[in-house]
Order: structure tokens, then C-alpha cells, then sequence
């Protein structure tokens, strides 16, 4: 339980389907409790005895399915049929009783179907809800008016219930968008970071070579290290810790092999397969996630400068709002781009460097709005002769 | 042990800060447009419905301060970011008051739900402050409302068990809008943290991969060089358009910065030059780790980036140690790689200590990256893991 809240607590810390899983959990509490409650409630429903068992228990077991759900990690099945659970909720209230407190359930299900974020599970069965709101008001407006009401009060009703769906809706249109917009940007981030790491990993290996030291999979040292510090943890979780060590062998066994000549080996079972696939994320022979992991975590420890407001400034009409200083940081950054490589070649060596006409492309293309301000690009394009004439690689 | 996850790098709380307030202010054009529909919809039921005067005048005015602070908070934002924040919690308590006011006015149980809106919109600024206000206003306005104007709210088939019921509802209402309140700021927070982290990271990347080709190269950049080809360059432009030494002054300075040259002596010899200007000018060098070669760099990589629709949202995407469809022992085993190779250290890493380590697993995002089970069986023995590691590399070092 502890765990648990100390997780709701860490939400910005973790990735979408963990976040789902949490709101499914929370639903799940929260409609326990009004089932829970429903249980005295529903003595004073209008249904006959057993149609009230028949429900609750149908309710009962509703709450065992969203459980087993969870548990067996179909976080998306669980969340429609939570949803699908309380627009049944609100339908036993609405039609069992006349009290005006059956109303809220309206609003109770909207906040549910907000909850989980999810632009086209709200478009669906948020509309139903409505739809089904509207419906009810009108049809059972006795049961919501006051003795001496103000006049068209039940249209109040409908327009405020309608307003608080469209403002709902238009949240999540909005953060659909938000969303989509952040994830697009950090998306990009890590393949720009990717890349950057895929020179790194290359100048690093060379310094080893040049060194020779030995790669981390054939060094004993680490491999002891890594085989113990393995059994130690599994034999607190397991009650075999020692079997780890095939899964281990499998993995320095990757790194010799290769994932598709394991793939492709007929003696070896479907599971092995299935494992090994899973551990080549991890493999230290090129930039997989466990080197990109290791090495945005060893940046961490090399010195910086300290922190400005422009650090993560790349436009250059920001970083010199001076004409005649623009002019100079774009000669700068073409003769960089000229001389400088900046990906592999067909060698797989890192010397690519760009041509004149491959830098006109890349300055024509929308991605530089982040880097170069529109008049930049024109000036650019006016005296391109110019920049290659004298900024660009001779010979 | 105590564990307070903090945000890995400092500074990126600023950053991070500057992310939410450029979308806070697109929130706001949400809550005007909320605002102005609710005015025009308040005002003209009210003439229709023959109310008095006063009471269309007085919602009419409301509304139109409410507006009008949103329009003048969004103008001076551009000025001064506190404008936007202060916006978010008087616009909060602005809502809820002219919910308030409109349920004295209209006194009807129709009215109640006026709440739930005023609640909506603020919800959209999805911060905790305005949550909290939120939560405050709503819960005491319907206590206050229900415990001294029950007979607004009286409805033609009044029972105990309606009163009861509705007492209930609302609070489990509110419950449901704070937990959900609280979950989607914090799923907000995620995307920010994981932007500013990723900037953090993108900077320290570009330094590595600076450093570790030079070391690995043993080249530098040609400063000499580049300064002769652009000032080949400006004397060219200078002759095109006719204006003598069009870049000099620029390239006179930035020379004497990459010469290293103290400040006051550059800016005793180019009289224009203070120490801001010279400061600023030197992210413009394009050695070593300097600002400019960075955007050159990262304008090099641009074209390499392709993203496909499918990758937003993919959770291939969140490198992580804890991936759901991985078994245990895959877990365990990607821990004890990870924990041994920062022990090892490699060619331009050196072995990190324990307590570095501890730390930067255990205090910061990193501590996510991992199974929770694995990561208390390490909070709990980092001292064996410690040891475990250091007799393995002592071992090998001793033969």
C-alpha cells in the first residue's frame, strides 16, 4: 500500500502505461467504495429485492474482473471496463431512484472518463454519458426541480451538465495536443542524443584499442562482478538465485554470436530465443539502450559549466541579436558544417562531411526554424556563392 | 535510508519552469473563450428570463472584469512571467465567486453544478496551487451552501436519504476531481521533466562526443583557420554590398576572446564592448566546447532525425531497466551490467564510488529505471553490492 502511494506520488517520474496502471488501480478503489456504499443505497431503489442482488453481485464481480485485468497487465481492457462498470453504476442509480443525488452520477462518470486522458475513450463514452444525461433530465425533470423553481430550469440543467462535458472535451483535445507535441520533442531529443552517442561510442573505442583495454563482455573482472552481484540479487527475490547465471551465460553468449545467428540456430528452444531477444536491448558491442543508459549517466559526472539561462539556446538570432554578429555565427556554423564531419560514411568510419548543396538543403528545411531566424536563411540564400566560396572544404 | 527523488540536474528546474508557462498562456486563451461563452449565456438568460437589471449588470461585470484580467495578465506575461501566475489563482477565485454569486442570485439546485464548472475551468491551468484553491472553494462553498441555504437546493421529493446521498456524492465527487487533478498534473510533469532532462543530457552528450574525439583524434578545430576564411568572407560581403570592413569590428573581438585576452584590455581596445556584450559574444566562438559549435553540431545532426508517427507515444522509446514484458531475472541482470560497468569505468569514464553511485541512483530519475524490487534490494545491501564489485576488479588486478 505504502509502495503503491509512494508510486502515485512519483507519477511525473513515470512512463505512460505505469500511469494508466496507477489510474486503473485508483478507479478501481474509488468504485469499490461506491459500490460498497450502493449496497445501502440500494434499500431505498425501486427494483425488487432479487433484481438488487442480481445487480450488486454482477457489480461484485465486475470489481474481481478489473482486478484480475490488472493483474495480468491488460491495463486498456480495464480501463473500458471501469468506465463501462460506472456508466452501469449511474444507470442502477438513475433508474432505481428519484432522489436528486442520482443526478451527480452524471458528473461522477464524466470525471472517471477525464481521468484516463485518453482524447477518443472520452469522445465515446463521454458523449454516451452525456447524451444519456440529457436524456434523463429531461425525461425525469420532476425529480430536479425545486417546489418554486427559477423558469427553464431544467434547461440549466442540460446547458450546465453540457458545458461541463464540452470544457472536459475541450481539456483534452488540449492536452491530446500538448502531449503529442511534448512527446514529439523528446522523441527527436533522444535520436539527436542517439546520434551524438553514436560518434562518442566510436571515438571511445578507438581510445580502448588505442589503449588496448578489453571491451566490458569479454573482461572476466566484470564478468565476475556482474554474475555475483546477480545471483546476490535474485537469490533475495527467488528461491534458486543460481539459476541467473544460464540467463547471463545466454547474454555474454549474444555478444559472441550475434542476436540473428541465435535466432536463426534450429537447436536452441523458443524461450531461449525469446530471452535473448529480449537482453539485445542491454548488449554493450554498440549503442543499445543499456550504453545509451550508461553513458547519459556518466555525463553526469564530467564537468560543466555552470548553469545559464541560454543553455539550451541553439538560435542564433537569439544568441546574437546584432545583425553583423549573425552574419559572422553563420559564417561560423557553415564552415563547421563544411569542414567538420558530421556522420558516417560508407565506411562506417565518422568523416561525412556535408557538401555545399547538402547545407543548402539542410538550411532550406523546416527543422531550422530552432536554429536560424527567417531573414538568417535569406541572407543565406543570397550570397550561398559567397559562404562556398570561401567558408566551404578547398579541394 | 531515506530516499527524496530530486531532479537530477540543477538548473533544469528553471528550464522546466520556462516549458510550463510557454503552455500555460495557450491555456489561457482556453479559459477566456469558457469564460466568454459562460458570460454570453449568463447574460442572456437573465434578459430573457425578466431578471432585474442589477442582477444582469452585476453578472455582466463580472464576467467582463474576469476577461478583462485574463486579456491584461496574458499582455503583461510577455513582460514579466509572474503575470501568468498571479492570472491562474485570481482567475480561480474569480470563478468560483461568480459561481457564488450566480447561486444567491438564481437560488436554485439546477445552479449547484455551477461549482462543478467553476471547477473545470480552473482545472485547466492543471496546477497544484490552483488544485488546492480549487478544492478549498468547493468544498467549503457546498458545505457552507448545503449547512446555512439547505432550501436552495430542496427539491420537490426531499428525503433524509436524498440529503444523505447528495452529502456523500459530492465529497466522493470531489475526491475523484482532486485524485484525478493530482494525477494529471503530475502526468504533465512527466513529459517536462523528461524534455529538461533530455536538454540536460543532449548538452553534456555534445561535450562528451567533443571531448572523446579529440582525445581519440588528438585534432582540434583550426581556429586560425576559420578566422582567416571567414574574414576572406566579410571582405567579400563587404565588396557586394559596398560597405567597407562590414564584419571586422565583430571578428576583431572575437578574436581577441578566443586569444584569450582579459576582458577589460577588449573592452579598453573596442570602446562599444562591456563585459555583457563580450560574455555574450563569446558563446559565439566555435572551439573547444563553445556555445556556436554546439549549434553546429546539433544543426549537423538535425537530418538524421526521422520520427515516425508510431514512436510518439511508444514506450520503446523510454529507455528503462524495468520494461514490463522483461522477466525478473532480465531486470536483475540489467541492473548488475549497469552497476558494474559504472564500478569498471571504460575509456573516457572513469570508475564512479559507491557513493556517487547511491546517490545518483537513488536520488533521481534513475531510481525509475529499475524494478522497484531491485531497486530495494539494492537501497537496503548497496554496501554488499559495493563489495561484491570490488572484489571482483581487486581480483582481476591482483593476477
Amino acid at each position: 500500500m505504502i509502495r503503491f502511494l509512494r508510486r502515485v506520488v512519483n507519477t511525473d517520474f513515470l512512463p505512460m502505461n505505469e500511469v494508466r496502471k496507477i489510474k486503473v488501480v485508483l478507479i478501481m478503489t474509488f468504485l469499490l467504495i461506491v459500490t460498497a456504499a450502493t449496497i445501502g443505497f440500494a434499500f431505498f431503489f425501486d427494483y425488487a429485492a432479487v433484481v438488487k442482488i442480481v445487480v450488486m453481485a454482477v457489480f461484485l464481480l465486475g470489481v474481481g474482473l478489473i482486478y484480475l485485468l490488472i493483474r495480468f497487465n491488460r491495463i486498456m481492457a480495464a480501463i473500458h471496463v471501469t468506465i463501462v462498470y460506472t456508466i452501469a453504476l449511474t444507470m442502477f442509480y438513475t433508474q432505481g431512484t428519484d432522489s436528486f443525488y442520482a443526478y451527480l452520477f452524471f458528473y461522477i462518470s464524466l470525471s472517471v472518463i477525464v481521468f484516463y486522458q485518453e482524447l477518443y475513450i472520452f469522445l465515446g463514452y463521454g458523449t454516451v454519458v452525456a447524451g444519456y444525461g440529457v436524456f434523463y433530465i429531461l425525461k425525469h425533470a420532476g425529480n430536479l426541480l425545486a417546489p418554486d423553481d427559477i423558469p427553464g430550469s431544467i434547461y440549466a440543467y442540460v446547458v450546465l451538465l453540457l458545458m461541463f462535458y464540452l470544457i472536459f472535451l475541450l481539456q483534452s483535445l488540449h492536452n491530446e495536443k500538448l502531449y503529442t507535441d511534448l512527446n514529439l520533442e523528446w522523441v527527436k531529443l533522444n535520436q539527436v542524443i542517439g546520434s551524438y552517442q553514436d560518434f562518442t561510442l566510436f571515438h571511445l573505442e578507438e581510445i580502448r584499442k588505442r589503449d588496448k583495454g578489453v571491451p566490458f563482455y569479454e573482461d572476466r573482472a566484470f564478468r565476475k562482478a556482474v554474475d555475483e552481484l546477480s545471483v546476490f540479487v535474485c537469490e533475495q527475490l527467488r528461491e534458486h538465485g543460481r539459476d541467473i547465471t544460464n540467463v547471463l551465460d545466454l547474454y555474454i553468449y549474444i555478444h559472441e554470436r550475434g542476436l540473428g545467428k541465435i535466432i536463426e540456430n534450429e537447436e536452441l528452444s523458443t524461450a531461449t530465443k525469446k530471452i535473448a531477444n529480449r537482453l539485445d536491448k542491454y548488449l554493450l558491442n554498440r549503442r543499445t539502450d543499456m550504453v545509451s543508459i550508461l553513458l547519459n549517466f556518466f555525463t553526469r559526472f564530467r564537468a560543466t559549466e555552470p548553469y545559464r539561462p541560454n543553455r539550451y539556446e541553439y538560435h542564433l538570432g537569439r544568441l546574437a541579436p546584432a545583425t553583423d554578429e549573425q552574419i559572422v555565427a553563420l559564417a561560423f556554423v557553415y564552415r563547421v558544417l563544411a569542414v567538420e564531419p558530421s556522420a558516417f560514411d560508407a565506411w562506417g568510419q565518422p568523416d561525412k562531411i556535408m557538401s555545399h548543396e547538402e547545407i543548402c538543403q539542410l538550411f532550406a528545411a523546416p527543422e531550422m526554424e530552432e536554429f536560424l531566424s527567417d531573414g538568417q536563411i535569406a541572407f543565406f540564400k543570397e550570397n550561398a556563392d559567397l559562404f562556398r566560396d570561401h567558408l566551404g572544404r578547398k579541394g | 535510508m531515506s530516499r527524496e527523488p530530486i531532479r537530477g540536474f540543477p538548473g533544469i528546474a528553471e528550464y522546466r519552469e520556462m516549458l510550463e508557462i510557454r503552455h500555460l498562456r495557450s491555456k489561457n486563451h482556453f479559459v477566456i473563450m469558457i469564460l466568454a461563452v459562460g458570460a454570453l449565456l449568463t447574460i442572456l438568460y437573465t434578459s430573457l428570463a425578466g431578471y432585474d437589471p442589477v442582477y444582469v449588470l452585476s453578472l455582466s461585470i463580472a464576467f467582463s472584469a474576469l476577461i478583462l484580467l485574463n486579456l491584461t495578465c496574458l499582455a503583461y506575461g510577455r513582460e514579466n512571467v509572474l503575470f501568468n501566475q498571479l492570472n491562474k489563482y485570481v482567475t480561480t477565485f474569480g470563478v468560483f465567486s461568480v459561481a457564488v454569486a450566480m447561486i444567491f442570485i438564481f437560488r436554485s439546485p439546477s445552479m449547484l453544478s455551477l461549482l462543478f464548472i467553476a471547477y473545470a475551468i480552473a482545472a485547466f491551468y492543471q496546477d497544484r496551487k490552483v488544485m488546492l484553491i480549487s478544492n478549498v472553494s468547493l468544498l467549503f462553498t457546498f458545505l457552507a451552501l448545503m449547512t446555512n441555504y439547505r432550501d436552495f437546493f430542496t427539491v420537490e421529493n426531499a428525503s433524509a436519504e436524498n440529503d444523505f446521498g447528495l452529502f456523500f456524492f459530492v465529497i466522493v465527487f470531489i475526491s475523484l476531481l482532486t485524485i484525478s487533478q493530482y494525477i494529471m498534473i503530475k502526468q504533465k510533469g512527466f513529459f517536462y521533466n523528461q524534455i529538461a532532462i533530455s536538454r540536460e543530457t543532449e548538452f553534456r552528450n555534445i561535450e562528451f562526443m567533443i571531448d572523446a574525439g579529440e582525445k581519440a583524434t588528438g585534432r582540434t578545430i583550426d581556429a586560425a583557420g576559420y578566422f582567416a576564411a571567414v574574414e576572406a568572407f566579410a571582405a567579400a560581403l563587404s565588396a557586394k554590398i559596398g560597405v567597407p570592413d562590414a564584419l571586422g569590428g565583430t571578428l576583431a573581438v572575437l578574436r581577441e576572446i578566443e586569444a584569450g585576452e582579459p576582458c577589460e584590455r577588449i573592452a579598453a581596445r573596442h570602446p562599444g564592448q562591456t563585459p555583457e556584450s563580450l560574455s555574450r559574444l563569446a558563446d559565439l566562438l566555435f572551439t573547444g566546447r563553445h556555445k556556436l559549435r554546439k549549434v553546429a553540431i546539433k544543426i549537423g545532426r538535425v537530418r538524421a532525425v526521422d520520427v515516425h508517427r508510431r514512436e510518439i507515444f511508444s514506450e520503446t522509446q523510454f529507455k528503462t531497466f524495468n520494461h514490463p514484458s522483461d522477466t525478473l531475472e532480465i531486470k536483475i541482470i540489467a541492473f548488475s551490467i549497469f552497476y558494474a560497468a559504472l564500478k569498471r569505468g571504460s575509456a573516457g569514464m572513469r570508475p564512479l564510488t559507491e557513493a556517487e553511485i547511491y546517490d545518483a541512483i537513488v536520488h533521481t530519475d534513475y531510481f525509475y529505471y529499475n524494478d522497484p524490487a531491485v531497486m530495494r534490494i539494492y537501497r537496503e545491501n548497496n554496501a554488499v553490492f559495493d563489495a561484491i564489485a570490488r572484489d571482483a576488479f581487486a581480483a582481476e588486478a591482483e593476477r
